[in-house]
């Protein structure tokens, strides 16, 4: 957290204001430019403030896409995301994108409106509890009472959602609240404290690092969040260290870095879940131990002492006990991590690993092979490209075959899991980062979940490229059915899925189809080739398994590999 | 074994829940409860137990304290009876 004096008071107003009136203002006044959202009932007054506001607004045709889009235009800029619905069903639909924030720390706030002041409580048309609903699964929350209070509520909810470990903040306003007018009171934003380092910790963890003979580095999403790329980089590089990443950390070191060994945990490479298992140290940053990336966590690094170091001290030692924990600024932090160990050795060691357990793609049969298509895209499309992913195998494919130069182009929902984000995340990555090229990966199963944002993609005009890879199946489930569950595949299959192609064409928006190998490279071509949107719709087999894999309640080690 | 928690917090809507929620989310179980009102906020005390071995209360004392709500929180040696 930097220190910033107090801020934010607004012009003083010499009448009256609206509450919806205010609402916008608060915004235009964080700088906000684009907000994702649906009206109805309870936030028509802010809707109607909205007309000749410099807010961009763009509508959803459902409240879920409003708040993932915000949460990859969150993930993309490093500012808020700003998603609005109405009170009753329109806040219950946030709800999946809220979480989604959540659980992945992206700065998000989010506005819902309420029934009016005298009806909340009394199950009055479309009332919800979205306050109480939410508690678990934001940072923090408002519900505003008086209209005098919103600049106020604004300027400390845009602060929350950013400081320290970002997440969702909601904002309920009653619709009385937005309609009744006020001269806003004004306020001062306490100004935050200056963080000071721990010189102690940071001089335990240089002791063990310079005493490390085979230390991992271990890094996740936290490293993104507080843009301390350039820092990580700079410590592998000086230190020699071999370094994994966590799904959500990938990127933050180049996924072609000579040092790099791969995404470690269920899916992820035997270099990495090699070395984790052989390391004596651990330097973990901005990470959390994750089961997905420790697998069984007693036998997870077993013989390593540990580094924390994170934003948030809550992190620290909650799964993992930590022989040093450093809690504050990641690069500050980094910087001073200046101990040079001696680990020429380990690192050869590391290498020969990740050569003997690279990647193949040379599947048998004419059929696509999936991992090999989005690695040859994700080399077509160039480092400045950003991926959106969904959620199943497709998902593991990417994050295991498509390279990252930094971490704004790997969109995922790593904590939540959520089916149907790609297609919304696509649209707020599009907007947050107009020039670059932006690619949805999507599954048959997901890409239905968030369909109906096609009609955004084509109202806007969006140039997104959307891969769907279609199985017919829920692949990952059918997956886990095939090795974990005898072969007793329930509920998975999609074979009645529409055409696909066909359901693009319907929206207004380029589509084609293509199911045989020697289609790849022409496929590639045409998609990055297209100024507007376009969806390249990809049949495979619907036996293909995502490789390696750590059965559940396994050891990292224990990895299942591919039969070829 | 119980454990119990001093948090000082500011009053606000939905912060006494907010806490108690995450508290029993964390995998503990309320064994008691006790509020007063203080001359610059509040002040509540928790008497809670882990549902399993693997919980420290530690932990949920720090997940406590990054609510915004929150000014600080006390781990203190548990007394017999209720929270006075």
């Amino acid at each position: 957290m930097t220190s910033s004096a107090a801020q934010r008071v607004p012009a003083p107003e010499t009448e009256a204001v609206s509450g919806a009136r205010l609402v916008v203002q608060a915004l235009e006044r964080e700088g906000v430019t684009h907000v994702f959202g649906y009206p109805g009932g309870a936030i028509m007054p802010v809707y109607d403030a909205l007309t000749g506001s410099s807010l961009q607004h763009i509508l959803v045709r459902h409240e879920q896409a409003a708040a993932l889009a915000a949460d990859a235009y969150g993930r993309v800029t490093g500012r808020p995301g700003v998603c609005i619905a109405t009170s009753g069903p329109g806040a219950t639909n946030l709800v999946t994108g809220i979480a989604n924030a959540f659980l992945d720390s992206v700065p998000m706030v989010a506005i819902t409106g309420q029934v009016a002041s005298p009806l909340m409580g009394t199950d009055a048309f479309q009332e919800v509890d979205i306050f109480g609903i939410t508690l678990p699964i934001v940072k923090h929350s408002f519900l505003i009472r008086r209209t005098a209070d919103i600049p106020r509520v604004f300027a400390e909810a845009f602060r929350i959602a950013c400081s320290g470990r970002p997440g969702p903040v909601l904002i309920d306003l009653p619709k009385d609240v937005g309609v009744l007018s006020a001269l806003p009171e004004p306020f001062e934003l306490p100004e935050e404290s200056p963080e000071h380092l721990d010189e102690a910790a940071i001089e335990a963890a240089n002791t063990l690092i310079a005493d490390a003979s085979a230390p991992v580095l271990y890094f996740g999403g936290g490293v993104a969040i507080a843009r301390a790329e350039r820092a990580l980089r700079e410590f592998a590089e000086r230190s020699g260290i071999p370094a994994v990443a966590t799904l959500k950390g990938l990127g933050s070191i180049p996924t072609d870095a000579p040092h790099f060994l791969g995404m470690l945990g269920m899916h992820g490479t035997r270099a990495a879940n090699i070395a984790i298992d052989n390391c004596d140290l651990l330097i973990c940053v901005g990470a959390r131990f994750d089961d997905r990336a420790t697998g069984k966590l007693d036998s997870f690094a077993p013989n390593a002492k540990v580094v924390h170091i994170d934003a948030d001290p809550a992190e620290i030692g909650k799964l993992r006990a930590a022989d040093v924990g450093v809690v504050g600024d990641m690069t500050a932090i980094l910087e001073r991590l200046t101990a040079q160990p001696d680990v020429a050795g380990w690192a050869k060691q590391c290498q020969a690993q990740k050569k003997l357990w690279a990647a193949r793609y040379d599947a048998p049969g004419a059929g696509i092979y999936a991992p090999a298509l989005l690695k040859q895209l994700s080399e077509a499309a160039g480092d400045k490209a950003i991926f959106t992913c969904d959620v199943g195998q497709h998902q593991m494919w990417v994050a295991q075959h498509c390279r990252f130069s930094r971490p704004q182009a790997h969109l995922t929902s790593g904590g939540l899991g959520t089916m149907g984000y790609g297609i919304p995340a696509g649209v707020g990555a599009v907007l947050a980062e107009p020039g670059a090229t932006v690619i949805t990966v999507s599954g048959d199963g997901s890409f239905m979940m968030n369909v109906q944002e096609l009609a955004t993609i084509r109202r806007y005009r969006l140039p997104l490229k959307i891969v769907l890879i279609d199985n017919s199946q829920l692949g990952m489930v059918r997956q886990w059915q095939e090795l974990f569950f005898e072969e007793n595949f329930s509920e998975i299959d999609l074979s009645d899925n529409p055409d696909f192609a066909e359901v693009a064409h319907s929206f207004g928006i380029e589509a084609f189809t293509i199911d045989h190998r020697s289609q790849v490279g022409g496929a590639i071509k045409r998609l990055l080739g297209t100024d507007g949107p376009i969806l390249c719709h990809v049949r495979i087999d619907p036996r293909e398994n995502v490789w390696p894999l750590v059965p559940p309640n396994s050891s990292n080690v224990q990895m299942l590999e591919k039969g070829w | 074994m119980s454990e119990r928690l001093v948090v000082s917090f500011t009053p606000a809507e939905g912060a006494v829940i907010r806490m108690l929620g995450l508290v029993e989310r964390r995998g503990y179980s309320l064994l008691g409860l006790a509020m007063e009102e203080r001359a610059n906020g509040a002040s509540i005390t928790i008497d809670l137990q882990p549902r399993d071995a693997s919980r420290r209360v530690e932990v949920v004392a720090r997940q406590l304290d990054r609510l915004i709500d929150v000014n600080s929180v006390s781990v203190v040696t548990p007394k017999q009876g209720s929270p006075s």
